[in-house]
């Protein structure tokens, strides 16, 4: 790894040259450019927006759940509570679930991008 | 408590803390390695690293005390760590890493070309950090007067210490590496007594003995929808305007490796807090005098002498108070870290001796708070902190990562709107104290849209202050690094 020696980051805030300009940064500041670019950052706010409606509907449906079935409190899993299983353990796996589901769309509708302009 | 064990705890998360951050400081050389560790960190320490920031007093003690006061209420709290962080990935992550900025001040000036933006963020930002310390030391003083019996404030002049001494010496790459020690250290701490005590209770059948888990020791009554919502609100918005989180992720090499990075501490998030769960559970059943007597953030570290006497009972409360003293230590340092980076840059030049002069600053304001304020339940106290980043610094965020139509003025106006709505709610809630009504008490979910709201509006009345820079930035944040010819590409 090289080793870039930084001062005072306030200059370098405005866009430090992390990556050097390429051919391709070009083609992104034409008109043609800008159409593919806005519909990456589109398809991207879609996704994120898609993924965080669905983690919240579980999160309400898990709420509701355990609010509205009172005799979940008496049942037992292994000794422990259901509604605690439910709330304290079950919701772990929806975050992860949906963190794993975002990144792989997240990459792919990357990768779509990256084909469509770079084929030119 | 035996207050020899105690206090032989606290020296050897110290002495480890000291020894790992000097080990950095010897391949820290640069400016860039001192404050972002020259981003060549690896997704799993860096991961490791984060969710050591991250789990501060409020999870390691404060969770299983608020689940002891309130039961399944207080499950929400780590559910809403967890899942801020869900927030964190999808909506900034990836684009943050791209900005190529160091701070969230140095995101909004350059994505809204404005120095005063930068200004106003800066001081929320310095407030939102200085609010958060505060609570760690309270749990600081806490632990120490528990287990050896000292005064409070001997406790958060330790920390302070121990937090000064490595921030001032090694910056953020000795950081990393205490910090990623540091989650681990914490996971073992919480894990090795619970594993233990459920070992201890469950019964010839497989199945756990734990009769009165439903019962109420308090007889608290059960937060209403709203306090649920606001609360959900407050930790799932707050968590990706935090300083200290936002700085680590800096450290990957490029957006994708944060999104990877965010997948993993998910991940470590979601095993640490299974710990604190069950040790409320445990709470519940076996020391439910501990609510009672108002000192429920102290279960965690009184359950295992509590249910296991003698050398164990003693080797297992050792562990409960190093791994306390980590959360302390990691999350003071994180903060203090990335506090002193604004601080310096904003009014210090920039500078190592700068940065160090500021972190000296940082470090001690929170501890004058601290001293002169009662603490409260931490994992409360903590969740407001959260709820003012969510209507502060959340709003300019995702606008400006999603939206070209931030203006500087509207940026502004939404900050201090966010910032005067639920500053204004928490002061007054303090004054009324357990009488104020919840939608006072529990202010996020009015005030987060409000910020939003002012925002979006005076952007759209100044839309001609929008910078000409914006179609570039977005660009820049948005668009995938182009694969790095890597040198076995090359040859």
């Amino acid at each position: 790894m090289t080793r870039v020696r930084v001062t005072a980051p306030q200059s370098g805030a405005k866009v430090a040259p992390t990556r050097p300009y390429h051919s391709r940064e070009a083609a992104e500041d034409s008109d043609v450019g800008q159409v593919f670019v806005r519909s990456l950052i589109r398809s991207q706010l879609r996704l994120a927006v898609v993924v965080a409606s669905g983690f919240l509907l579980v999160l309400a449906a898990y709420g509701s759940m355990v609010a509205l079935v009172p005799q979940l409190a008496q049942m037992r899993l292994l000794g422990i509570p259901v509604n605690w299983v439910i709330l304290g353990v079950a919701l772990y796996p929806v975050i992860g679930l949906s963190a794993w589901l975002y990144n792989r769309s997240a990459a792919r509708n990357e990768a779509r991008y990256r084909d469509l302009v770079e084929d030119k | 408590m035996n207050p020899a064990v105690g206090l032989a705890a606290f020296l050897g998360v110290a002495l480890a803390t000291a020894a790992i951050g000097f080990y950095g400081l010897r391949i820290s050389r640069t400016t860039g390695d001192f404050y972002v560790a020259s981003r060549t960190v690896r997704p799993w320490w860096n991961a490791s690293a984060i969710g050591g920031e991250y789990l501060s007093a409020a999870s390691f003690l404060g969770v299983a005390g608020l689940i002891l006061l309130t039961g399944t209420d207080a499950l929400w709290f780590p559910v809403g760590y967890t899942a801020g962080y869900l927030m964190l990935l999808l909506f900034v992550a990836a684009p943050l890493r791209r900005s190529g900025a160091y701070t969230i001040p140095d995101f909004t000036e350059a994505r809204l070309q404005s120095k005063a933006v930068r200004r106003v963020t800066s001081l929320v930002v310095v407030a939102v950090g200085w609010l958060y310390i505060v609570p760690q030391l309270q749990g600081a003083g806490l632990t120490i007067r528990i287990s050896t019996g000292l005064p409070s404030w001997a406790g958060s002049i330790a920390v302070v210490a121990v937090v000064g001494v490595t921030v001032v010496a090694g910056g953020m790459r000795s950081i990393t590496f205490v910090q990623a020690f540091q989650y681990w250290l914490k996971l073992t701490a919480l894990a090795v007594p619970v594993v233990f005590l459920l070992l201890k209770q469950t019964g010839a059948d497989g199945s756990l003995a734990l009769a009165e888990a439903s019962s109420n020791p308090t007889g608290l009554p059960a937060a209403g929808l709203y306090q649920t919502v606001s609360l959900l609100v407050a930790l799932l918005f707050g968590t990706l305007g935090l300083p200290h989180v936002l700085v680590r992720f800096y450290t990957n090499p490029d957006g994708q490796s944060a999104r990877r990075t965010t997948l993993i501490v998910l991940g470590l998030l979601s095993v640490f807090y299974v710990f604190p769960t069950a040790s409320g559970l445990l709470g519940r059943v076996f020391a439910p005098e501990l609510a009672r007597s108002g000192r429920p953030d102290a279960l965690v570290l009184l359950l295992p002498g509590k249910l296991v006497g003698g050398v164990p009972g003693d080797l297992l409360s050792a562990l409960v108070v190093a791994g306390a003293f980590a959360a302390f230590l990691s999350t003071t340092s994180g903060l203090v870290v990335s506090l002193a980076g604004v601080i310096s840059q904003d009014l210090l030049g920039g500078s190592v001796r700068g940065f160090r002069v500021a972190a000296a600053l940082a470090a001690v304001v929170p501890l004058a708070f601290a001293f002169t304020t009662d603490s409260m339940a931490l994992a409360g106290s903590v969740g407001l902190v959260f709820a003012f980043t969510a209507s502060t610094i959340c709003p300019v965020l995702l606008l400006g990562i999603w939206w070209r139509g931030l203006s500087d003025a509207g940026a502004i106006a939404g900050m201090l709107t966010g910032a005067i709505l639920c500053g204004g709610a928490l002061v007054s809630s303090t004054i009324i104290g357990s009488a104020a009504p919840g939608w006072i008490a529990q202010p996020a979910a009015w005030t987060v849209p409000a910020a939003f709201a002012v925002m979006v509006l005076v952007s759209r009345a100044t839309n001609d202050r929008v910078p000409g820079t914006v179609t570039r930035l977005m660009t820049r944040l948005h668009v995938p690094e182009r694969p790095v010819a890597t040198k076995r590409q090359l040859r």
